[in-house]
């Protein structure tokens, strides 16, 4: 009886092998399991056995039983998958053919770089505490000279530098330190602010010079600040433009606006101070104009320069962006080109 | 500006540095030092030989070969020069020399036959003005000795000083300047070569004849002081070395004793002057005046200047001998046969010489320090250095009489009150007060101090324009001290929460909403256009009043009206590469105002582009989805062409069925149309091209709002009704969808949408509409439902959209 259940296994196993569909499966299992299926067939045979071999051999037609729909369920799971596999086939994409190998015209999307600098700074400044403010790009002579201090003989005012209109009273604000003066007047100290945008200067164009630029001007305003304070700030804003732990060095510059007034220099990049070629051997680059809010500045806006003090600087934006991406021609930045802003892309 | 450091040491001992490190510290102190130069570099290199063989070179009729000795070795040199003869002593600059301009020698043939180097004339060596042939030296002239030794030549370290840096300071425009601030800044004391003493021994030189040449002044004139000097008995001839190798050192040329003094003075005490031929003196009158008349005058460079009549001039009885504070008339100039001089040291209004000066393209060494505004109170001793140096090269003139002056001003000392406690708090160091005072004498200050509180009375030459208040004292201490020797420090202050402006978060949810959803490229355009960009866009608005007086060109000499002729022209230039493109500019246009002047709009300008297939619609979506971003109410309704801030009324540019607006508030504030083709024909635009344009002046500073408001879900199931209706081909959908959510008029229709569209004919097309019904408070029942499909049915029919069959 034994060697009946041992046949009855090899012989499903065989049987098994042999079935490609579903149905067949389905009949395979009413031929082992059913009803009128082999192994009752041998079930019904232990009727006269003893109670011994009935106990023995119930257990191991059990386990068999157990086998066969284990293997069956198995089966069925897999012919399932290869149908629905066919079927898959069947419905097949080239799932190579992406927007990345096909000619659909320009689809990159993305902002333009001075954008991308100019947030970035801009999240920083907020990061401490500074609002941004906005101003006109055209202005007055008062905002643009006379608040910060410009004097009506000063060069700076001459038709060489200022984009003048023909009413001879208004212009293109030549720096964004005219977001300064309109600052002030509508705060009370102490704040903390930076205007960035673009500013315009008549002077003729090349690689490095543009009629229209981006700056970014700074202002804090408060009681008892310090020169030790700007350059907190100035190593503070440069350490995170740069990702890295700069050096900065001040030296005397003159603006009309700030006394003191500093040029800064940060210590050169390329060459950690060393001397190369883009520092001009001298381990340093001058980055940026900054100072002392001078007094009669603050009293234009209405602050009490002996109650008050504060500093102010100024960023060239675009110097920033051609440092980063390596950019040979400022011109390219009011191009229009997307041939250059798709270098920008965000995706 | 060349700073000589040989000069400098005339007036202060400088500390044994590195002439590099003295130039770092100087321009971390005063002033930007650009460069360090050596001067006699040169003539050290280049040595005396003497000629020993000439032959001719076979390739040449005028070339030699020849050899030549320094005493130690032979060498070869191919020359061109007429007086090559042998035995003649001559000046070698071997291979590896550098010339004056930058010419460097290097190892070549000379119609292949090698050369070791150059025999030089005396121009090459800019050791006199023959350049005829080569510099032939005395026979007893020491062989292989270099020629800089030889003529005794000094040595010397040059600074070249930026001058942008020195701009606010008229002080530091001559060396005895500049020696003050090394003095300063490496605490040894300064010599003063010009006290009381020395003033004394000059007055004693001078005679109570009456003076030859009488001053008159226009009080209204550009002048501020003018004292002249006579003297007599002046032999021209050149000048003695040193002089010459200071004047060449800082880059001026000598030219004979008279000239070269007037330089020097200048280049010493910043105080330009100069000396007449008095012969020339008509009258013997010097007038100051406005040049009224006279219409012209010819410089000493020998070019006729036309004149303006505010323009002032120095004048005799007749007429015109200079221009003031920028240059001399050539009349007047100092002649070899020259042998009576008036010397002048005047001072003139900064900004009026340098307009003229501008004006005529003038930019003198005169005109450069006049326009820093100097200091009437030092022409006199400019006068008395002036004449210290002629007696000095011709012992045997005299002084004509006393020093003559006209105009000169009033002068009362200013004195800035400070606090030595305010210095320190503001350069954030605590610096003894001692050495504050220290500092203010050695910079010529003079110091009063009680307590805390200092009285410092300022130099006349540094009060002119530059120190004005307490902030310029803290200044002066703070880059003497060193701003390198101030820890940086965090601020003490409240804190406060910031946060961005609602403009700036618009704007940035517009670029953001830009770039990752609308899938455009940002770029910038010149906010200024020309008139020749508008026509070509057919725009009519020229902005006439917001015309730049100096525009670059005609291409960017107006605020542009619009974005839209930028964004055109942009397209134009991208078209040519790309067959599709989106790009948008988030800019301002400018809109001109009789009473503000001018009105700038913050506009988002849009372009879609595609070669073929019209990218209308993404585009409207675009703004659609874009608006509903903003959280601002808004409409989009077919293009008006009404009076809006947008595009001018009639502009040609739109087209004539596919635009529309966006409203807010009853207002068109945005725009979307497909460009007309003339305008893109105008363009050279071969495509399909929609541009939108979102104006966000007036509601930017808004607060935007989060208006959105929880529903709870649904909890009974909606109900879907389609139906497919026949339509006139050119009826918008969206009159299809109104008529029937018009017609329906009940609460439990949820929302009517367009499933699919099928063009039928030429004239008809068939549209699918979808229902969905649904009721909050329960389930609808069957009956309702078709009862409800029923009436679908019925008002599109009776709004002329019969069901298809």
């Amino acid at each position: 009886m034994l060697q009946n259940l041992e046949d009855l296994k090899s012989e499903f196993a065989s049987a098994l092998a042999e079935v490609k569909d579903r149905s067949s499966l389905v009949n395979l299992k009413a031929d082992f399991l059913g009803k009128k299926g082999k192994l009752n067939d041998i079930l019904k045979s232990l009727k006269d056995a003893t109670p011994d071999v009935k106990k023995t051999l119930g257990m191991k037609s059990n386990q068999l039983k157990e086998s066969i729909l284990g293997e069956i369920d198995k089966k069925m799971t897999a012919l399932e998958l290869s149908e629905i596999n066919e079927k898959l086939k069947k419905n097949w994409q080239d799932i190579t053919f992406r927007s990345s190998i096909r000619d659909q015209g320009l689809t990159a999307a993305g902002y333009h770089p001075v954008s991308i600098i100019q947030r970035e700074i801009e999240d920083i400044f907020t990061s401490m505490g500074f609002e941004i403010l906005d101003g006109p790009y055209v202005e007055d002579d008062y905002h643009n000279f006379e608040a910060l201090n410009i004097p009506e003989t000063h060069p700076a005012r001459d038709m060489q530098d200022t984009f003048w209109f023909k009413d001879m009273k208004h212009l293109l604000r030549t720096h964004t330190s005219c977001i300064q003066a309109r600052g002030m007047e509508t705060r009370t100290p102490p704040f903390k602010f930076i205007g960035p945008g673009k500013v315009f200067r008549c002077e003729a164009t090349d690689a490095s010079h543009e009629a229209a630029f981006h700056q970014l001007e700074g202002m804090m305003v408060g009681k008892d600040i310090s020169v030790a304070n700007l350059i907190y700030f100035m190593k503070t804003l440069l350490s995170e433009i740069f990702r890295k732990d700069v050096n900065v060095r001040l030296r005397p510059g003159f603006f009309p606006f700030v006394e003191p007034g500093f040029e800064l220099d940060i210590e050169c990049l390329i060459c950690g101070g060393k001397g190369c070629s883009v520092c001009k051997q001298s381990g340093w680059v001058e980055l940026l104009p900054c100072g002392m809010v001078h007094p009669n500045v603050l009293k234009h806006g209405n602050i009490d320069p002996d109650e008050y003090n504060g500093f102010a600087f100024g960023l060239g934006l675009d110097r920033l962006v051609m440092m980063r991406y390596g950019i040979d021609d400022i011109r390219h930045l009011h191009s229009g080109n997307l041939s250059f802003v798709s270098q920008f892309k965000s995706y | 500006m060349y700073i000589s450091i040989d000069w400098i040491k005339d007036f202060v001992e400088l500390p044994d540095m590195e002439p590099n490190k003295l130039a770092e510290r100087f321009t971390m102190a005063t002033c930007e030092v650009e460069d360090v130069l050596t001067t006699g570099e040169l003539l050290d290199r280049v040595r005396i030989v003497e000629i020993t063989e000439i032959e001719d070179h076979p390739d040449s009729d005028h070339l030699h070969l020849v050899k030549f000795t320094d005493g130690k070795e032979e060498k070869q040199v191919v020359c061109g020069a007429p007086n090559v003869e042998v035995g003649k002593k001559v000046p070698f600059a071997p291979l590896g020399t550098t010339f004056p301009g930058g010419f460097t020698l290097v190892p070549k043939k000379i119609r292949g036959v090698m050369s070791e180097g150059m025999l030089c004339s005396e121009t090459e060596l800019e050791i006199g003005t023959d350049d005829s042939g080569l510099k032939i030296f005395e026979t007893g002239a020491p062989l292989g000795q270099s020629v800089g030794e030889y003529v005794g030549q000094k040595k010397d370290i040059l600074l070249d000083i930026d001058n942008k840096s020195i701009t606010h300071r008229p002080d530091l425009w001559g060396h005895y300047g500049m020696a003050r601030e090394f003095a300063a800044v490496f605490g040894n004391p300064l010599k003063n070569p010009f006290d009381s003493a020395w003033e004394e021994k000059i007055r004693s030189w001078m005679s109570d004849e009456k003076a030859p040449v009488s001053i008159t002044v226009d009080p209204d004139s550009a002048n501020l002081g003018f004292t002249g000097l006579s003297m007599d008995n002046i032999t021209i001839k050149p000048s003695p070395q040193w002089m010459q190798d200071r004047l060449n050192a800082c880059g001026m040329r000598p030219i004979n004793n008279i000239v070269d003094i007037s330089n020097y003075v200048m280049l010493e005490l910043g105080i330009p002057n100069h000396i007449f031929d008095r012969d020339t003196i008509r009258g013997g009158q010097i007038i100051v005046r406005r040049a009224g008349e006279d219409k012209e005058f010819t410089t000493l460079d020998e070019v006729k200047r036309d004149l303006l009549p505010s323009d002032t001039m120095v004048c005799d009885a007749e007429g015109p001998s200079g221009i003031a504070g920028i240059m001399g008339g050539l009349d007047s100039a100092v002649a070899d046969t020259t042998s009576r001089i008036f010397l002048e040291a005047a001072n003139w209004r900064d900004a009026e010489v340098r307009r003229t000066a501008t004006r005529l393209g003038l930019r003198t060494d005169a005109l450069q320090r006049y326009e820093k505004s100097l200091d009437s109170q030092l022409l006199e001793r400019t006068l008395l250095r002036l004449a210290e140096l002629v007696k000095e090269s011709c012992p045997e003139a005299v002084i004509k009489g006393q020093v003559v002056k006209a105009n000169m001003p009033a002068y009362t000392p200013l004195v800035i009150d400070v606090k030595a406690s305010r210095i320190c708090q503001v350069l954030g160091k605590a610096i003894d007060t001692p050495e504050i005072v220290r500092i203010l004498e050695a910079l010529d200050y003079s110091v009063a101090l009680e307590g805390d509180q200092m009285s410092v009375t300022v130099p006349s030459y540094r009060s002119t324009k530059d120190i004005e208040c307490d902030a310029d004292i803290i200044e002066e201490i703070g880059r003497v001290i060193g701003y390198d020797n101030i820890t940086p420090a965090a601020p003490l202050n409240e804190v406060n929460a910031v946060r961005l402006s609602e403009a700036k978060v618009m704007s940035r949810k517009i670029l953001d909403f830009m770039v990752n959803r609308a899938g455009a490229l940002e770029v910038m355009t010149y906010p200024m256009v020309g008139d020749k960009l508008l026509d070509q866009a057919f725009w009519p608005v020229k902005n006439e009043t917001l015309i730049l007086a100096n525009a670059m060109s005609p291409e960017s000499d107006r605020m542009r009206p619009s974005l839209i002729p930028s964004l055109l022209q942009a397209a134009a230039l991208n078209q040519k590469t790309y067959s599709s493109f989106r790009f948008f500019e988030l800019g301002r246009s400018f809109q001109e105002d009789e009473k503000d002047f001018c009105h700038e709009r913050y506009q988002l300008g849009v372009v879609y582009f595609d070669k073929k297939k019209s990218p209308f619609l993404e585009a409207a979506n675009g703004m659609e989805e874009l608006m509903n971003s903003l959280n601002i109410p808004f409409r989009m309704v077919p293009g008006t062409n009404d009076k809006n801030t947008l595009y001018p009324e009639g502009w040609e540019g739109l087209h004539p069925y596919e635009s529309m607006d966006v409203q807010i508030m009853g207002r068109s504030r945005g725009y979307i149309g497909t460009v007309h083709p003339l305008v893109c024909r105008n363009f050279k635009i071969k495509g399909q091209l929609v541009m939108a344009v979102l104006d966000i002046s007036d509601f930017q500073n808004q607060r935007m709002k989060d208006k959105t408001k929880y529903q709870p879900l649904d909890r009974f199931p909606s109900s879907i009704f389609d139906c497919t209706v026949v339509a006139d081909a050119h009826t918008p959908v969206e009159d299809v969808v109104a008529v029937l959510k018009k017609g329906m008029k009940m609460k439990e229709l949820d929302w009517v949408k367009v499933v699919d569209v099928f063009t039928m004919s030429e004239t008809q097309k068939s549209v699918t509409l979808r229902s969905s019904f649904k009721d909050a408070e329960k389930t609808l029942s069957g009956e309702f439902i078709r009862q409800a499909e029923d009436k679908v049915i019925a008002v599109l029919e009776k709004g002329g959209f019969p069901l298809k069959v």
